[in-house]
């Protein structure tokens, strides 16, 4: 709600948007040939992005493998507390609570990391010509390389719950997976980026409706808890989408067919939103940092 | 053959204070409508830059005099197309270096060698490219051994000589150097002289900004007078510290 709110909010800059008389540069061509650059860029923000994971971990003994580790604690502890509390049967429940506390980790580390993606990238965007997506792809690169990290506390699990979760060729569909979130990671990466350096509250409320965000998603309980008749509110969850179409892969399932109209639905949605205003805006985001 | 075209460019910024930056206000401003829309809708514009009309071809290479605040800064990040004209149209042919400011791309924890990449990369180098050009920039920072060393244990001068000698290593057309020296010794100046000779002769195009005049009548055949973002004059290098000085 507040992001639709924010977009249609007239911006009060939005006369002075560049009105680049230039016969062939369009504001769609130029902010299509930004998106263009970026893709062919790969080899900078590949770069950055593991500098970025390299430089957080410089100095300590485990390196990135302390990424993995501080998952394990976390979610092991979990999965033993709540399969204890909610009295499920562990061999069913712990599966599927590390399996969606990976998904939830990747699909929340982007939503809030993306929203400073600009604001932090500053420095760089002030003194050196670089497309603007390439901050994106640099973000959403970083976050997809820690899922690789995290992904490994699972292999225990499959190991000790081998009766529940197998590996098969379902698990195979994490790839596309990945894909379809990465997509999305840079749409609604740079929707977000714009708005967060726009307005500097943004992030903050970002970052306090993404936990919100975790507890009315089915990540840590099942959705066959509720009752028949309110399911459709976890089945218009975009966020409860994007966490099954992870989940399913890692436990051996193949995403349903309502994971991807519903996927299919945001991204479009998005790319068509995320176009629209990266046309308008592109020019100004300098401007706003 | 590179060259630069500016037709009546302006540049405005939108300063945004705290306040005005916030979410509230727009929200405020949508709650209320009317009377407090007028006045929250005004926020600071700094007109940066007004009505250039500009045109470089090859082999001109150009100083930039001003005030501080004069417009400087701006003129050379619009030339490398940081910021795009709030009015008016610009055309930049050629391969563009922006030398700006030396601490781009430089990260304290990592070591020389792993900056001369990043930083390499950053600027559009191929890892061909820098593979071949490693040696040379690391003669260049004359900082041997320390370039195996992370960058915080640098003092302020070896981070001069280091992301100096990686700019550099750039050949482009058009080159737009901001007050980038200051730091670095006697010894390293020399050198950097030396380089910045062989860069200026092989670009096609150089704009500089320095606070020296002497860099600029040793380098310029032109010279561009600004003063509070409009061009006060462009023409030969004398008759602009003529005019700059109001002789």
């Amino acid at each position: 709600m507040s992001l639709e709110s924010a977009i249609n909010i007239p911006i009060d800059s939005e006369q002075s948007v560049p009105k680049t008389a230039i016969t062939i540069n369009t504001p769609s061509k130029l902010a299509y040939q930004d998106i263009k650059d970026g893709l062919s860029k790969w080899r900078i923000w590949m770069l950055l992005a593991y500098q970025d994971i390299k430089l957080r971990y410089r100095r300590s003994v485990l390196g990135p493998f302390w990424i993995t580790l501080s998952m394990a604690i976390t979610v092991y502890s979990m999965g033993y507390l709540y399969g204890h509390l909610f009295h499920t049967s562990l061999q069913t429940y712990f599966p599927f609570l590390v399996a969606g506390m990976l998904a939830w980790a990747l699909i929340s580390t982007q939503v809030t990391e993306l929203t400073d993606a600009f604001i932090a990238a500053e420095g760089l965007i002030k003194q050196l010509k670089l497309p603007y997506s390439l901050y994106i792809h640099r973000v959403a690169t970083r976050n997809i390389i820690i899922f690789f990290h995290n992904v490994l506390v699972i292999i225990p699990i499959l190991l000790i719950f081998h009766e529940s979760v197998k590996i098969n060729s379902n698990t195979l569909l994490l790839i596309p997976s990945l894909l379809i979130v990465y997509i999305n990671s840079i749409i609604y990466g740079l929707i977000l980026a714009m708005i967060g350096a726009r307005y500097r509250d943004i992030p903050q409320i970002i970052k306090s409706l993404i936990q919100v965000a975790f507890f009315l998603t089915p990540v840590m309980w099942n959705p066959s808890v509720l009752p028949p008749n309110d399911r459709y509110l976890v089945l218009l969850n975009p966020f409860y989408a994007f966490v099954e179409l992870l989940r399913a892969p890692l436990t051996g399932l193949a995403p349903t067919l309502t994971v991807y109209m519903m996927t299919a639905t945001v991204t479009a949605i998005g790319a068509a939103v995320a176009f629209k205003m990266f046309r308008h805006y592109r020019a100004r985001i300098v401007y706003w940092l | 053959m590179a060259s630069i075209e500016l037709q009546s460019v302006s540049i405005e910024f939108p300063v945004y204070n705290v306040n005005a930056r916030s979410f509230k206000k727009d929200f405020l401003r949508l709650a209320t409508g009317g009377t407090v829309a007028e006045t929250t809708k005004q926020h600071v514009v700094v007109n940066a830059l007004s009505n250039i009309n500009l045109s470089l071809n090859h082999g001109d290479q150009v100083g930039l005099i001003g005030h501080n605040g004069a417009g400087k800064s701006t003129l050379l990040r619009l030339l490398a197309k940081i910021y795009e004209p709030t009015h008016g149209r610009m055309q930049a042919e050629g391969h563009i270096s922006p030398m700006l400011s030396l601490s781009h791309g430089i990260e304290a924890e990592f070591t020389g060698y792993e900056n001369i990449i990043l930083r390499g990369t950053l600027l559009g180098l191929s890892r061909k490219e820098i593979a071949e050009q490693i040696k040379e920039i690391a003669d260049l920072t004359g900082l041997g051994d320390y370039l195996a060393m992370p960058l915080r244990t640098y003092s302020s001068g070896m981070i001069v000589r280091l992301s100096f000698a990686i700019s550099a290593s750039i050949k482009p057309d058009i080159l737009l150097i901001d007050e980038i020296f200051g730091a670095g010794d006697a010894n390293f100046m020399e050198k950097a002289r030396e380089k910045m000779v062989s860069l200026l002769d092989q670009s096609s195009i150089v704009v500089m900004a320095n606070h020296s005049d002497d860099l600029i009548r040793e380098f310029c055949n032109k010279a561009i007078v600004l003063d509070s973002g409009k061009v006060k004059y462009i023409g030969p290098v004398d008759t602009a510290f003529d005019i700059y000085y109001g002789r």
